[in-house]
């Protein structure tokens, strides 16, 4: 006797509480059967409405704002919300000063990829193992921001014209001492992970996403990289003297999951390579230039971006001449890689959607604000 | 190196593709005639010497006596940077045309914009509240939003255009 099952669709939350949400973020996905046939995301769970408090508040004020934004790299959120001041102001940094933003910036990459990986590994179901050899990397990387701006997460150590304080003395020696064995984790990690047949059939050809809809869809970083362009902003528009450092943008060829892991690793052997060029020819000098603490720009307006970890972190700022911005937007590269959410997990199981979140490297409270 | 666009530069762009698409420009960004906007910037994607692929940013601004939408145009293969901006004067249904069908990108921005500055994009496939709740009074990144009627100030059970917190009703002792 032969009986035929019939299916219909219902609706399923992933999250807001879900350890695979990577925060306190909700998937609303219908599925069927084993099948997604719709997925809506539901925001907003951690909106504390930044850029209007921004609003109120002067330049130098708004810093630990940012730090706030992406909790995983405070010192690139820093970093670019400074160099759009400085363009809209027009200060010039120190070259020591810029030497010293581009060790953090890399440093804060590799600790921010170091989660990213671990976790989509994690997702993967590679449970537990590759995340606690790359926190105990991270865990590294934490005690060198300790050391140097006192604070391991929410570091606020980026100025205006500068950073806040110079390095203390033996703050080269703990970052040589970091880099060796972090190469080796890379290798291990790779190792372990990137010929696995599981991690292969758990990631390759899921949540491909074609080069065309990358670009259409605005994404940027490793979301972009992983479809084959090789787009850095690095490389294509230099802050802080990167023309300097010599390295290479990893590009994925198919655009899956697997590709963006692979291009996450490289990116962090690639940060390595600038930290070591960078603490080579750490330039002497001032660390910072003298800037008024009631900043007044001139009227006018500035976008200026970075290379996030997670892709192009954008900061839009309109001034009136008064002493705090009149307009403060941030260009979240977390929410804008969401954007094609639906695209990547409509047709695959329900296991593949949560790798498919897992490989964006979401951070909410870039996404919420 | 990135080349930055003047407002001048995108102009002469426009104008050349549609002409009369331009309203104005400034020395960062290039107004657009709302009417043509949605024309000139699937123009300014098409067309090879622009090549505006990419749609870095949208966001809204209120200036007071209009809004302004933003958006920063991006050539990935030209390595281009450009800024446009299309103004909405109607303070009470302001409204733009979505550039969804041009960078699919847009829906996420638009939506957000949508949300926080209470800017209609016409002909966004789904625009509804996205970071806060639905049924959220008012639309807080406007700039008059902190002037509320009542003296009332943002807090919580607090919020423009609603009223004070009800008194819990009184139950009779039984």
């Amino acid at each position: 006797m032969s009986e035929i099952v019939q299916s219909e669709p219902f609706v399923m939350n992933i999250g807001p509480q879900h350890p695979s949400t990577h925060g306190v973020f909700r998937v609303k996905a219908t599925v069927d059967g084993e099948r997604v046939v719709d997925a809506e995301m539901v925001l907003g769970y951690l909106h504390r409405s930044m850029e209007k408090l921004a609003e109120e508040r002067t330049y130098t004020q708004n810093i630990p704002f940012t730090d706030r934004t992406d909790y995983l790299s405070s010192m690139s959120n820093n970093l670019g919300y400074c160099l759009a001041v400085e363009k809209l102001a027009g200060i010039e940094v120190p070259p020591r000063g810029q030497a010293i933003r581009v060790i953090m910036a890399e440093l804060q990459r590799l600790a921010s990829h170091c989660m990213g990986a671990g976790a989509f590994a994690n997702d993967t179901g590679a449970w537990q193992t590759p995340i606690m050899w790359f926190m105990r990397e991270r865990e590294k990387i934490l005690d060198i921001f300790e050391m140097t701006s006192g604070a391991r997460l929410t570091c606020n150590y980026m100025r205006i014209g500068g950073v806040a304080f110079d390095l203390p003395d033996d703050f080269e020696e703990h970052v040589r001492a970091l880099i060796g064995p972090l190469r080796e984790t890379i290798a291990d990690g790779e190792g372990l992970l990137s010929g696995n047949e599981i991690f292969l059939a758990r990631a390759r050809n899921v949540a491909v996403i074609p080069q065309e809809l990358a670009v259409n869809a605005s994404l940027s970083g490793p979301m972009l990289r992983g479809s084959g362009v090789a787009w850095d902003i690095r490389k294509a528009d230099p802050y802080c003297g990167y023309e300097q450092y010599d390295f290479d943008i990893p590009i994925g060829y198919q655009g899956d999951a697997y590709d963006r892991f692979i291009v996450r690793l490289e990116e962090m052997r690639q940060s390595l390579r600038i930290v070591e060029q960078a603490l080579e020819a750490l330039p002497g000098g001032p660390h910072s230039t003298e800037v008024p603490l009631a900043l007044r720009p001139p009227a006018g307006e500035a976008y200026a971006r970075i290379e996030s970890p997670r892709g192009e972190l954008g900061y839009y700022l309109v001034s009136d001449e008064g002493p705090s911005p009149y307009r403060f937007h941030i260009r979240p590269p977390s929410l804008i890689n969401l954007s094609v959410l639906k695209e990547m997990t409509v047709g695959g199981s329900i296991a593949d959607a949560i790798v498919a979140l897992g490989s964006i490297d979401i951070v909410v409270g870039e996404i919420d604000r | 190196m990135t080349r930055w666009w003047t407002g001048e530069e995108l102009a002469e762009a426009a104008e050349r593709l549609v002409p009369g698409s331009v309203a104005r420009s400034t020395a960062t960004a290039c107004i657009l005639e709302a009417e043509h906007a949605h024309e000139a910037l699937r123009a300014l994607r098409d067309d090879p010497e622009t090549n505006f692929a990419h749609l870095s940013n949208l966001c809204g601004v209120d200036q007071w006596d209009r809004f302004e939408v933003v958006y920063h145009l991006q050539s990935l293969e030209r390595n281009q940077v450009a800024c446009a901006k299309v103004e909405a004067f109607d303070r009470e249904e302001p409204s733009v045309a979505s550039v969804v069908d041009i960078w699919h990108g847009a829906w996420i921005q638009e939506s957000e914009t949508y949300d926080l500055f209470g800017i209609r994009f016409e002909g966004h496939p789904n625009l509804q509240r996205i970071l806060l709740w639905d049924g959220y009074p008012g639309h807080p990144l406007r700039k008059d939003f902190l002037a509320m009627p009542g003296g009332l100030q943002p807090g919580l059970n607090e919020f423009a255009g609603t009223a004070a917190k009800p008194e819990p009703p009184v139950r009779p002792v039984t």
